[in-house]
């Protein structure tokens, strides 16, 4: 049990600045409480603590941003744009028509992490991070406020991902390039990743074209234990035993953590092979616990013949792209926007 | 449902307006990259909050079973403030290793202590954060019918050429909208809030100004609305419940409610009162309203009904009525408060009122402000509709009025209100928003500002918030559930509790109190109720 017990705050002091630091031990204390022992969780207190900021139509530093609730389901997704050059002639733009005519313009359909529990598509920490990518890729970014556990298990998150992929490619005002359609990008980080991952299976057995996945730490995982779980347990801001909790939390009542949405690779898992999977650029930071399972998924994912790209950030911890304040997180920045360039 | 999908409002930056594309900048000691996550930490306290969530980790660690009283029982306040959450929590907590505050840092001050430096001076450090306020709205409307794009297009349009001025132009598009509104689903959606817009634009071209406002007719309308959504019971229950918590311990309590209606807010604060442990205070109630069309005294009347309620709780209470046609008519010495009384002010929607104004006087606020303050209250409970409809420009007004009131509609369409609440409901908005588009100067007085502005102008006035806690958030967000549709979202604002349709929040409550006034008087007293001070 060593490492998780003892508070290892000089351990994670480190490697990350004070700011960050100050920010995600926060969150990791705030989320103590959250959870309870017997798997229920504090909703109240979580939609209480977490910072949340409104969407914003007017351009701030060139994005854009609005909600959209989907009648029926009540679905909200928050759509950002690039803001515009210059003013149309009565001061506002429509936003019927297509993001471009002449190129190919990247639309990144996002999913925020929080280990399926946490967060929401208005968390400050996340539209502020869908903001940068905007401005990055040149595109539009579509954030997915899904549904979360404990009150909706699986596959309520995936079901959410993929309403959300049918929403984005039927929007003429997301389509580009001379041959009209959305070019969709997934990403997510953690929970998100996972959930990538999960909705771009379904699109691919679908047919649903999606030309990359993002996938950033994300959440994956197994009955065994690996060996980067039990050395770094404790020590980076994640304790194993709160993995655990997120897993019974989001999977069917009764099931291990071999439940294919946890270990898409694993005993249960299913072939990918001869699926027109998008290729995926998978980030894995060096101090995440999580790195065996999800080094695992990348060499499961080339098992499958699929085109994969590992990004190893060997001194990173989790959530190192929350603030521009590392060389993790411009090293990231200049793989993503790499991996969006759409050749046309 | 309507065959829309209205993302959001369109809305025109007017040329005007300068401040598209820029939000305002925090203070310049915060961290800013904090600030872009929602947390208020200055920079050179970030060692110390370090240091506070190390203790606390630490605590937490050593009394594991204290978790859950945390979590349940603990209340917390305006997580933005993160120093002061995490002393809360700390001081929560037993053996709390709280440092006194002579204590020598162990750590110090020098950044890079134990902490990695950052890797470069952060580009971003003073990183604009979108504030609501600043909610001038460009764009979007992601509407998936021609004829609903239409008619947003030819309301942004009429609203800019009555902006300019150009009312033949804006008569023909007043027309070219009546008729597109028959190929309209005028039953719900855009096409209903267009209809009332429409409408209003129309009468303010005929200088009809928004229909006369008979008392009997508002309060009917606000009943009706009261019941159709959660709105006005949100507003009550929040302060209800920051009202209960300030009386704590005061044997004799004074609420002066600046608008009573027909008392809905005061049942429940009496009911809680009267099981208040230790037993129920004498309560005192001032309630402030307009005189009765027919001559009646509907205020005492109102107030009676009230005293007999709190009679069969044995509730000691009495009543006193102030008629006045405006808040700004009523003078301090018509509430008199009595120094051992603790006093509740309520304005539920009755501040931004005090806003307008004519060219030869100050908005009337200016005076209200101080008088409240001259009366020394315990608590100032504000609820205000969080919404930018005071901006001087008219199609900023405009936009951001079409785009509240649609979601507004959208919300009550969702809590599927009975008739006749439903139809009265909407009546009570159209109100609202005739009187934001076709009036000026002092008849208008749906001033509606955002909390941000709020939080400004009492700051200068001197009072100081009060926040309200998580125990006011989760009973809030329980009521919701009773009462209520899936949609409906409360907020944490720092301090403040917004309730919203999904993301947009609606309405903003908050609570206030007066900070003690200073006179520097020879003996150097401190005198609470001199008017005369200023800080």
């Amino acid at each position: 049990m060593a490492g998780s017990n003892e508070v290892n705050a000089n351990e994670s002091k480190r490697v990350v600045p004070l700011n960050t630091w100050v920010l995600i031990s926060n969150f990791k204390l705030a989320y103590n409480l959250l959870r309870r022992p017997d798997g229920t969780f504090n909703r109240d207190l979580a939609e209480f603590l977490d910072r949340k900021v409104p969407a914003n139509s007017v351009p701030v530093e060139g994005v854009l941003s609005f909600d959209h609730v989907h009648r029926a389901t009540g679905l909200l997704n928050r759509v950002y744009l690039p803001a515009p050059d210059g003013v149309s002639q009565w001061g506002f733009e429509e936003i019927d028509k297509p993001l471009s005519t002449t190129e190919a313009v990247p639309v990144i359909l996002f999913f925020h992490g929080g280990s399926f529990s946490h967060s929401s598509a208005n968390s400050a920490i996340y539209d502020t991070f869908c903001r940068r990518l905007v401005g990055l890729c040149k595109g539009a970014v579509v954030s997915v406020n899904y549904r979360r556990s404990p009150e909706h298990r699986y596959p309520c998150a995936y079901d959410d991902g993929w309403a959300a992929l049918k929403w984005v490619k039927s929007r003429p005002w997301l389509m580009s390039g001379k041959d009209s359609k959305v070019h969709v990008y997934l990403a997510g980080d953690s929970s998100g990743g996972n959930i990538a991952h999960h909705v771009a299976v379904r699109a691919a057995e679908a047919e649903v074209e999606i030309l990359g996945n993002i996938l950033l730490h994300p959440l994956f995982g197994g009955q065994e234990r690996t060996e980067s779980e039990m050395r770094l347990d404790g020590k980076y801001f994640v304790r194993l035993e709160e993995r655990d909790w997120y897993w019974r939390a989001y999977l069917p009542e009764g099931e291990d953590r071999n439940h294919p949405a946890c270990n898409p690779f694993g005993p249960r898992g299913k072939s990918l092979k001869g699926l027109k999977f998008p290729k995926s650029l998978v980030v894995v930071a060096g101090l995440d616990l999580l790195q065996d399972w999800q080094l695992t998924y990348v060499e499961g994912l080339e098992r499958n013949c699929q085109e994969v790209k590992l990004l190893y950030l060997k001194e990173a911890t989790i959530g190192f792209y929350f603030l521009p304040n590392n060389e993790h997180f411009y090293c990231l920045m200049e793989e993503i926007k790499n991996f969006v360039k759409i050749d046309c | 449902m309507g065959p829309f999908d209205f993302a959001a409002a369109a809305a025109a930056a007017s040329s005007s307006s300068s401040s598209s594309g820029s939000a305002p900048k925090h203070p310049p000691d915060l961290d800013g990259l904090l600030a872009g996550a929602g947390y208020k930490v200055r920079s050179s306290e970030l060692h110390h909050v370090a240091q506070r969530l190390e203790r606390l980790e630490t605590a937490m660690v050593n009394s594991a079973s204290h978790i859950p009283h945390l979590a349940s029982d603990a209340v917390h306040y305006n997580p933005s403030d993160l120093a002061s959450w995490v002393d809360s929590m700390l001081s929560e907590l037993p053996h709390s290793s709280s440092l006194p505050s002579g204590f020598p840092d162990p750590y110090p001050t020098a950044l890079g202590c134990g902490w990695l430096d950052p890797c470069a001076p952060q580009p971003h450090q003073n990183v604009v954060v979108p504030q609501q306020q600043q909610q001038q709205l460009t764009v979007v409307a992601a509407l998936e019918e021609d004829s609903g794009i239409r008619l947003v297009h030819a309301l942004m349009t009429c609203a800019e050429s009555v902006q300019r001025g150009d009312s033949s132009l804006a008569r023909s598009l007043v027309e070219e909208m009546q008729a597109l509104l028959a190929r309209v689903n005028t039953s719900c959606g855009i096409g209903k809030v267009a209809g009332y817009f429409i409408d209003a634009l129309s009468r303010r071209l005929l200088g009809l100004g928004s229909a006369p406002a008979w008392t009997y007719e508002n309060e009917v309308l606000y009943h009706h609305f009261y019941e159709a959504c959660p709105y006005l019971k949100f507003a009550h229950f929040t302060a209800n419940q920051a009202i209960l918590e300030a009386f704590d311990g005061h044997d004799c309590v004074h609420v002066i409610d600046f608008n009573l209606m027909h008392g809905l807010q005061w049942p429940a604060l009496i009911q809680a009162l009267a099981l208040r442990a230790g037993g129920p205070p004498l309560l005192r109630l001032t309630g402030i309203g307009p005189p009765s069309p027919d001559g009646r005294d509907t205020l005492r009347q109102i107030g009676l009904r009230l005293k007999e309620l709190a009679r069969s709780v044995n509730v000691q209470f009495t009543f006193r009525g102030v008629v006045a046609s405006r808040l700004e008519d009523v003078k301090p010495w018509m509430l008199p408060v009595s120094p051992k009384e603790a006093v509740a002010v309520n304005s539920i929607m009755q501040l931004h009122k005090l806003l307008g104004s004519d060219p030869n006087r100050d908005p009337p606020i200016g005076s209200v402000l101080p008088w409240i303050r001259s009366l020394n209250p315990k608590i100032m409970t504000v609820v205000e509709q969080e919404a930018s409809h005071n901006q001087t420009g008219f199609l900023d007004r405009f936009t951001e009025a079409l785009y509240y009131y649609s979601t507004l509609f959208d919300s009550l369409e969702a809590a599927c209100p009975v008739q006749p609440d439903k139809a009265l409901a909407e009546m009570y908005l159209q109100r609202e928003i005739c009187n934001i588009v076709c009036c000026e100067g002092t008849a208008r007085l749906e001033r509606h500002e955002p909390l941000d502005k709020w939080r400004a102008r009492l700051g200068e006035a001197g009072f100081t918030p009060l926040n309200l806690g998580s125990n006011a958030f989760k009973q809030a967000s329980m009521l919701l559930t009773l009462f209520s549709a899936e949609g409906y979202s409360v907020e944490e604002n720092e301090g403040c509790l917004t309730l919203g349709w999904h993301s947009r929040p609606l309405i903003a409550a908050s609570a206030w109190q007066a900070v003690p006034s200073v006179v520097n008087s020879p003996t150097g007293v401190i005198n609470p109720n001199d008017n005369n001070n200023q800080l």
